[in-house]
């Protein structure tokens, strides 16, 4: 079992827990086996030390020195397109997608119900028509 | 066709049972555990709604066997999502664990 | 002097002048009496009633209102009287005419339904329309309705003619348990034919609106419920 995602300056981090639960920040520096000092200017993020068991890894990161300023670690961000990056992931699509599940009203509700016996009825004919030829 | 569309107009819950420390027990206050409720602030949308203990007896009344006691949750209790909830009558000891349905209304939506 | 009290105290509760004395000072003989107004009539306390019998003297002087013929040995508690004044309902702000509502209790529960106004005593006062989910013109409480954010622009629709006495039920007259009787007691009343005009007409506007909506029409016709995973706590309406 290889391991690819490692615990590295510039490592972007999904924050799981606490008031700042869903947001991206960066690893700015390693404290210690457990704690890192997190950072996320474009996410409001504030500069802080975290415990892995408040955050996530990810797969995605971006080339900037260790102990970087707020600043000069925002420029970074959005040089190298962080945001960008992440929303093509299909992590952040499953995120996006449960949240709009979430903000749905009742009328949605009914009308993904309608749509998706449209679906059903469209493959089970299409099905059938496998099963038959066969 | 009628059994395979949903009717449940109720949230489900559980009894989990009496307001109580460690040695005393108030049998006025149950406590309930309503699903998918895991938090003091998900217990606001809860509180006032009607409740209702659904069981079965062996003697008909009514012509029916199923009888009910009305409660109203009350309060949210901890800080895990768990309600109290105050009945017409107290409820049964052997009602803890049992189901219990907390209904949409009073309705402040 | 005209800052000076005309009858001054010279101790708690003596004036320095007597009765007679401040009148005087007053000059309150000059003042208009003032005449007591004239009693009237005392309300008639009985009333003359023929009375039957040679020797009853034809009539006899009844009190209109009979004295009791018990007086309880003790004092009942008086109960307090309440200082509670009704106040008229407030409407939650999401209620507004138009809005698709959600009955949750009684006979339609689960039914969506287009609210049409607030009535006097506080009860909302709600459509089907009939034809589309088969609720009447009704009213419903406001706590036992859910508001949607779906709303329906019922600008078309005159609801004036509908008030709190509109749906006052008429006395059944007590009939004598015969078997008629107890027959047509389980028998289905017809629907007054003024209702179903009443009915026809209210609809008529809302039902040209969902004529063009397909999907608003089969919400509205969609019961609601609760399935595995939803919670209503967690859902929007």
């Amino acid at each position: 079992m290889v391991f690819s995602r490692f615990v590295e300056v510039g490592r972007v981090v999904l924050i799981t827990y606490g008031p700042d639960a869903g947001k991206l920040a960066v690893v700015v520096d390693i404290i210690d086996h457990s704690r890192v000092i997190v950072d996320g200017p474009t996410t409001g993020v504030a500069r802080q030390a975290i415990s892995f068991k408040r955050a996530t890894l990810t797969d995605l990161t971006i080339s900037i020195p260790r102990t970087i300023g707020t600043p000069a670690l925002k420029a970074q961000i959005e040089k190298q397109d962080l945001l960008g990056r992440w929303s093509k992931t299909a992590w952040a699509q499953k995120i996006a997608k449960r949240e709009a599940r979430a903000k749905l009203t009742d009328l949605d509700r009914f009308k993904l119900m309608v749509a998706r016996k449209q679906r059903r009825a469209i493959v089970g004919k299409a099905l059938g028509k496998i099963r038959k030829s066969k | 066709m009628v059994n395979s569309r949903p009717h449940r107009l109720y949230a489900k819950g559980r009894v989990l049972g009496f307001r109580r420390s460690k040695r005393n027990v108030k049998e006025h206050t149950s406590l309930l555990q309503i699903e998918g409720v895991r938090s003091t602030e998900d217990t606001d949308f809860y509180l006032g709604k009607r409740v209702a203990y659904v069981y079965k007896a062996k003697r008909v009344i009514d012509g029916s066997r199923i009888r009910v006691i009305w409660g109203r949750v009350t309060r949210s209790h901890g800080t895990s999502g768990v309600v109290r909830a105050k009945f017409r009558s107290n409820l049964p000891p052997r009602s803890f664990g049992a189901s219990v349905r907390i209904m949409l209304y009073p309705s402040r939506v | 002097m005209a800052h000076a009290p005309t009858n001054p105290l010279i101790a708690p509760g003596v004036h320095r002048y007597s009765r007679s004395q401040a009148y005087a000072k007053k000059a309150l003989f000059k003042k208009a009496k003032q005449v007591a107004p004239a009693k009237a009539a005392a309300p008639a306390t009985t009333k003359t009633v023929q009375v039957g019998g040679a020797k009853n003297n034809q009539t006899r002087e009844v009190p209109l209102v009979k004295a009791p013929r018990f007086y309880a040995a003790e004092d009942a508690p008086v109960p307090k009287k309440s200082r509670k004044a009704p106040r008229p309902v407030s409407l939650r702000a999401s209620i507004t005419p138009g809005t698709v509502l959600i009955v949750l209790s009684g006979k339609y529960r689960g039914k969506r339904v287009v609210f049409l106004k607030q009535l006097e005593s506080g009860l909302l006062l709600v459509t089907g329309p009939h034809k589309v989910n088969g609720v009447p013109i009704r009213r419903v409480n406001q706590a036992y309705v859910i508001a949607t954010s779906t709303k329906i622009d019922i600008s078309g629709v005159n609801t004036e003619k509908f008030t709190d006495a509109y749906f006052k039920r008429d006395k059944v007259e007590k009939k004598k348990a015969t078997e008629e009787a107890l027959f047509e007691a389980g028998q289905k009343k017809p629907v007054d034919a003024s209702r179903v005009q009443d009915q026809r007409e209210v609809d008529k506007a809302i039902l040209a609106t969902l004529k063009k909506d397909r999907i608003l029409r089969g919400y509205l016709n969609a019961s609601f419920a609760l399935s595995r995973g939803q919670f209503p706590h967690l859902m929007k309406f």
